[in-house]
């Protein structure tokens, strides 16, 4: 070390060579272990691309107005979502962060902080840029661009979501709070164009055709690097405060995504939340024994609008099904968004099921917790699911009252499908391993991927095989099954 | 002349064995507690403390032997187990939404408890988690989550008190409220089995000790 004190660079070199010394593998040995990686990316890549090169034919036959309408208004919507979700997720995690051992031990020296997060800024958003664009680039390749269009496309939205993290890493430096509020507005765009495209209402000036991006890209080139400039310069007032949370978050996140437990993820993001908020104002409880829990249900939803909002809005997508042509189909769309959008809802069932000590505090069976937690919940999942009908009873090609049934059998393999996803027990280790080329695996670790769409498939096929009364019938008896299970198990 | 059958002792454990693979970590434990009587078990880490009384309160299942609660067979989905014994183990966790005061709030109503705000204000006050009543589990520093912990166990009714080393991370003067509290239910009738590094609460609340690494 140099006498004027600790040098970043010398500090990464000592690191550097005592993460060397305890290396096990040489780098052909993991060139060789990657070769499943390799294999399957590739294979992907082929099938990605076959996909894209059919479904341009096929965009030839694309003519009706809804369809239309749909190829001009996607790269838009998709441009707006990609931004949308990556400032969601840089201000998620900071965007700027340092892990909790670079936190305790590099950020409590007195090393310069500033180039210590400056490659970290331009990995971000080398990472934002990439997966925008290559996202974005498929998007319109799906729309029927150009080849050169594709490109500039790609580049505008990549560019986009590097704007978007230099614009995060600025707010976060400066405590600026309305990076939050952004976010929302640009998600509240996406579902207005998703509403004017189910009432088939978008102006034939937003219509996106494949000409003129190579403008926009300029302009959110130039953008992106005068906020990343502003962003690298405001590195230096970033605190320990500052970095420290999203460090703390990346370990939990992908230790879960490591196991493929999703719902631990959800428990992550979950716990955060609410610790930001701190205190709430207490609302003293009403009735005894189950009822008693199914009021805290109902103060739950008044504390969390955000979650009733999310979910109704999402009511325009069987809407959206329907207008799009989906037919039958649009019942498998509706139940996937009831199970997906309303995952908020069933956050106390969650917990119970994660953390039998509260049940121990229940003077009740396990079912009767558990269907107490569910009552509320499942009530406004129903009601969502009626106000799918007219959506259903059109894409299905039915009369008023037989649709009813089929959107209470949608409702119900929602309710079904979260209870699955949210009372699942993560990966068990002490099972036997099963031996794969990625190591050795739990047999409970795949499954756990595909908890809550197995429900949702088996209480959807007797929809989409006979969308009736009788298909509504056996589903609801294959749900209330599945419910009855997953209530009673220990 | 007949002779008056004794009452069954509140808590009665008979031949409690907890294998691990290969290792017993508890073996052919007997135990008997009377109502209005503390046993204590001691031990180092690891000596089986934990194990037993998840054991007791079917919290985990034994591979051998028997727990009576009351003359009746403890069942960890028995709501008549969950309504007689209050436990708080290490694994406590709390919903993320709910403030302290709910959560004491739900107990006390799932339990039916009469007139709860009462009972709920009076153990907030007792424990000293008044001035964080709103507050969310998660913000709560590792000593007030404890004494959140231990007021769940106070709020809602009980016959027997299982308690996981409830000293732990409480400050002096937390741990002589206790002290004074288990001496309380105590004379009261309950039944209290706790586990404990602690020797002055040890000496101070229980009537017999059962020293676990004695036994293996």
């Amino acid at each position: 070390m140099s006498g004027q004190g600790p040098q970043l660079r010398e500090l990464r070199q000592q690191i550097r060579v005592w993460r060397r010394g305890r290396a096990d593998k040489r780098l052909v040995d993991a060139l060789s272990d990657a070769y499943v990686a390799v294999f399957a990316t590739a294979m992907l890549t082929s099938m990605a691309v076959s996909v894209v090169l059919n479904v341009r034919t096929v965009a030839g036959t694309c003519t009706t107005t809804p369809c239309t309408d749909a190829r001009a208004a996607l790269p838009w919507l998709t441009g707006l979502a990609l931004v949308a979700g990556a400032l969601a997720v840089a201000g998620l995690f900071g965007p700027m962060l340092v892990s909790p051992a670079v936190g305790s031990w590099l950020l409590s020296t007195p090393v310069d902080r500033t180039a210590l997060l400056r490659p970290r800024l331009a990995g971000t958003g080398t990472v934002a840029f990439a997966l925008a664009a290559v996202v974005a680039a498929g998007v319109s390749a799906l729309s029927g661009f150009p080849v050169e269009a594709i490109a500039a496309y790609g580049g505008c939205v990549g560019a986009a979501c590097l704007l978007a993290v230099g614009l995060a890493a600025v707010c976060q430096a400066r405590r600026l709070r309305w990076l939050r509020l952004l976010t929302w507005v640009l998600a509240a765009a996406v579902w207005a164009g998703l509403v004017a495209l189910t009432l088939d209402a978008v102006p034939a000036a937003a219509a996106a055709t494949g000409t003129g991006w190579e403008v926009a890209l300029v302009v959110a080139a130039v953008l992106a690097v005068a906020t990343l400039v502003r962003a690298y310069a405001d590195l230096a007032r970033l605190g320990r405060d500052q970095l420290a949370p999203g460090g703390t978050l990346v370990p939990g996140l992908s230790g879960a995504l490591a196991g493929l437990d999703f719902a631990l993820v959800y428990d992550v993001l979950v716990e955060r939340r609410w610790r930001a908020r701190s205190t709430v104002r207490s609302v003293r409880g009403r009735g005894v024994g189950g009822s008693a829990l199914a009021w805290r249900e109902v103060v739950r939803l008044r504390r969390s609008p955000g979650v009733l909002v999310v979910l109704f809005a999402a009511l325009v997508l069987p809407y959206l099904g329907d207008s799009l042509g989906l037919g039958r189909a649009d019942l498998l769309l509706a139940a996937a968004t009831g199970f997906l959008a309303s995952l908020g809802l069933f956050s106390s069932l969650r917990v119970l099921s994660r953390t039998p000590s509260l049940v121990r505090c229940l003077p009740l069976t396990p079912a009767a917790v558990r269907s107490a937690c569910l009552s509320v919940p499942s009530a406004v999942l129903l009601v969502w699911a009626l106000a799918t009908e007219p959506a259903l009873q059109s894409a299905a090609g039915l009369a008023a009252t037989d649709a009813v049934p089929l959107a209470v059998a949608v409702g119900v393999t929602a309710v079904a499908a979260v209870v699955r996803w949210v009372s699942g027990r993560p990966p068990d280790y002490q099972l036997p391993l099963v031996t794969s080329p990625m190591g050795a695996v739990p047999t409970s670790l795949y499954v756990s991927a595909a908890r809550g769409f197995d429900v949702l498939v088996l209480g959807s096929a007797p929809l989409l095989l006979a969308p009736t009364s009788t298909g509504a019938a056996i589903s609801i008896a294959l749900d209330g099954i599945v419910l009855a299970v997953l209530l009673n198990r220990p | 002349m007949s002779r008056k059958k004794s009452p069954p002792p509140r808590l009665r454990v008979r031949g409690l064995t907890r294998r691990f693979g290969d290792v017993d970590v508890v073996k052919g434990l007997d135990l008997d507690l009377k109502a209005g009587a503390a046993v204590a078990l001691v031990g180092r880490n690891g000596a089986g403390k934990s194990t037993v009384l998840r054991c007791v309160s079917a919290a985990d299942v034994p591979t051998a032997g028997t727990v009576e609660l009351d003359g009746v067979k403890v069942e960890e989905r028995s709501p008549l187990t969950r309504r007689d014994m209050a436990v708080v183990m290490d694994d406590m966790d709390f919903f993320p939404d709910l403030s302290v005061v709910e959560h004491l709030d739900l107990f006390a109503r799932a339990h039916a408890v009469p007139d709860a705000e009462a009972v709920v204000d009076a153990v907030l006050h007792e424990v000293r988690l008044v001035p964080q009543s709103g507050q969310l589990p998660g913000t709560l520093s590792s000593g007030q989550r404890r004494r959140l912990a231990l007021a769940s166990a106070f709020v809602r009714p009980r016959k027997l008190l299982v308690l996981d080393e409830p000293e732990a991370r409480l400050d002096s003067a937390g741990l002589e409220w206790l002290v004074e509290r288990l001496r309380r239910e105590k004379a009261d009738g309950l039944g209290i089995l706790l586990a404990s590094h602690d020797a002055s609460l040890v000496e101070a609340v229980a009537d017999s000790v059962l020293d676990l690494d004695q036994r293996s």
